[in-house]
């Protein structure tokens, strides 16, 4: 084995490690950041407390804003799996040609940067007959629009995997109505799909700014719009409340993941 | 009587017809094989018996009752396909008492008849493996015994043996059979390899183009082909158009003519030709020949080494009146 063979390995480990460092360490500072009682003028803090996180988890308007973001994500997702597994389940069974149409329509939301289509959505939905500018509705229908693609997308892969019309027939031939083959036999073999796109948008849509404060701001406040508005408290605080976010987002992956592998 | 009757069956998409005016007539316990190349119609048929596709027009009677307005759930048909369409999220024993269930059998009565239609299909210890453990042909077992086990009053196969390599194909394709004899299970199986529906079946129904071709047990089909189509589609017949033949067989001949490659012999005194080209299929050698102008193809059974002809050899054909067969 050549001399540039044996190091490379090495090389490669330290490059690895190298990036995962980079992206660690703001992480890192900031968790580290949250547990200290001061650290301004030292290279080290000068003591380590939890009163941050007890300060946090004790405000009343921080535990709102975490519920209301919880419940906006939720309902979101909620209403896109009602609408997009009978969809999936009608193009892919009854219309396949209709994939390349629903391809499209389905990457839409994507076209359009957010903040476009906030003003679009604010001057819409302002006045007229559905005027739920500022309630978390709009949200929810924006959210709903965000999650699409990622779960039609997901989705879709799943149910091309298995093959749902020998599926459904052989359900059919065996006495199955079409609801109960569908339930017993296509559902389950979506779980993988579903549990994955679900967890996604999720953390994605838990973390969302943008579309949050332009439509609804402070008269409904989500946890981004509460971290944005705590902006000018102490810096320790705000920490805390990245710190506990991220890992609240981490603990959904790791679920996901776990619900994921019992399967096999 | 027959047990199955199709009567007048035609199907359009579109415009495009698939298959017009079909009629079979099956008799109980028989295996009929629906034999055609890719595109005839076969398929859909099989799929209209099955009720997954509606039909345009005719009757499907089994025994006596017309199922065309029958939901495919209440057919009371089994059906097997290439795919196995075995659900991915159960295992063995729940796909197999997936139709049971269906039909609110008791458990302890469908446990017993779960276990003995995996007895059937060899697979008594694999009822607890998820269908992606099982090879390609445990899968198909497993898919025949789901098939099976509601009793079916007819069971339909969907080219089952096509996704499977030749060793097990064998294997399985006679599993099949002595399955059907044993049970008297009224089949109709669908091919397009002759091979297959030459071994198997009772009866071969030939189609082409949407059209029944040609119906009949394998030797009439094999050493009476209907038209030029079966022929070629049967066998590997020489296919001779009328001038050809006039000129190979020194008459006057005014339809094609199709002869069977083991119809002809080396034989000397006969017609002049010369050796190709030739290959070895194992237990017969089949060699191109020119003769008078005309190329054929000569199977001849694999003796010994010594009897081979070589390429460019000169050789003697004799061919039997009775093996040339005129074909529209």
């Amino acid at each position: 084995m050549s001399p540039a063979e044996k190091r490379s390995p090495l090389f490669h480990q330290l490059v690895v490690y190298l990036l995962f460092l980079i992206l660690l360490l703001p992480l890192l500072g900031t968790l580290v950041y949250s547990l200290s009682t001061s650290w301004s003028a030292t290279i080290l803090p000068s003591g380590f407390t939890f009163k941050w996180y007890v300060a946090l988890w004790s405000d009343a308007r921080f535990l709102a804003a975490f519920g209301r973001s919880l419940l906006v994500c939720i309902a979101a997702l909620a209403l896109a799996l009602l609408l997009i597994l009978p969809l999936l389940f009608v193009v892919n069974y009854h219309f396949p040609k209709l994939d390349g149409v629903m391809n499209v329509l389905i990457l839409l939301p994507f076209a359009i940067p957010p903040v476009v289509s906030s003003v679009g959505l604010m001057q819409l939905f302002a006045s007229g007959p559905l005027p739920i500018l500022g309630t978390p509705w709009i949200l929810i229908g924006c959210y709903f629009t965000i999650a699409l693609p990622f779960m039609y997308r997901a989705i879709t892969n799943n149910l091309q995997a298995i093959n749902l019309r020998d599926l459904m027939d052989a359900a059919h031939l065996l006495g199955a109505s079409t609801w109960r083959a569908a339930f017993m036999v296509v559902l389950p073999n979506l779980r993988k799909g579903l549990m994955v796109s679900v967890f996604l948008s999720f953390s994605f849509l838990f973390g969302e700014f943008v579309f949050a404060n332009l439509l609804v701001g402070s008269r409904y406040e989500t946890l981004q719009v509460y971290l944005y508005n705590m902006r000018n408290d102490s810096g320790h605080f705000t920490s805390a409340l990245v710190i506990s976010y991220f890992l609240f987002v981490l603990l959904m992956t790791w679920a996901a993941n776990r619900l994921n592998k019992d399967k096999s | 009587m027959s047990y199955l009757n199709i009567r007048g069956l035609h199907k359009s998409y579109g415009a495009t017809p698939i298959f017009t005016d079909i009629n079979i007539e099956i008799a109980q316990g028989q295996f009929i094989t629906l034999l055609g190349p890719s595109g005839c119609g076969k398929s859909t048929l099989l799929r209209c018996i099955a009720g997954l596709t509606a039909v345009d027009g005719g009757q499907i009677l089994l025994g006596g009752e017309d199922l065309v307005p029958v939901a495919p759930q209440k057919r009371d048909i089994g059906m097997v396909f290439q795919s196995y369409a075995l659900f991915p999220n159960m295992t063995v024993q729940q796909n197999v008492a997936f139709g049971l269930r269906m039909q609110k059998v008791p458990a302890a009565e469908a446990s017993k008849r779960v276990a003995e239609v995996l007895e059937l299909v060899e697979l008594s210890d694999y009822a607890d493996r998820y269908p992606q453990q099982l090879s390609g042909g445990q899968c198909q077992r497993v898919a025949l015994a789901r098939s099976l086990v509601t009793r079916p009053r007819l069971l339909l196969l969907d080219e089952p043996l096509s996704a499977l390599d030749a060793r097990i194909r064998k294997h399985l394709r006679e599993q099949i059979r002595a399955i059907q004899r044993e049970l008297g299970l009224t089949t109709i199986f669908v091919t397009h390899d002759q091979e297959e529906a030459l071994v198997l079946s009772d009866r071969i129904v030939l189609m082409n183009g949407g059209q029944i071709v040609q119906s009949g047990d394998a030797e009439t089909l094999y050493t009476a082909p209907a038209d030029a189509f079966a022929a070629g589609f049967i066998g590997n017949y020489n296919l001779l158009d009328a001038e050809a033949a006039s000129r190979l067989l020194g008459q006057q001949i005014g339809s094609r003519v199709a002869i069977r490659p083991e119809a002809i012999h080396f034989a000397d005194g006969g017609i002049e030709a010369q050796i190709r080209s030739h290959s070895l299929l194992g237990n017969v050698i089949r060699y191109r020949v020119e003769a008078r102008g005309v190329e054929l193809l000569v199977d001849v059974l694999n003796r010994s080494a010594a009897d081979l002809h070589h390429d460019g050899q000169s050789v003697s054909l004799a061919i039997g009146a009775d093996a040339i067969r005129e074909v529209a």
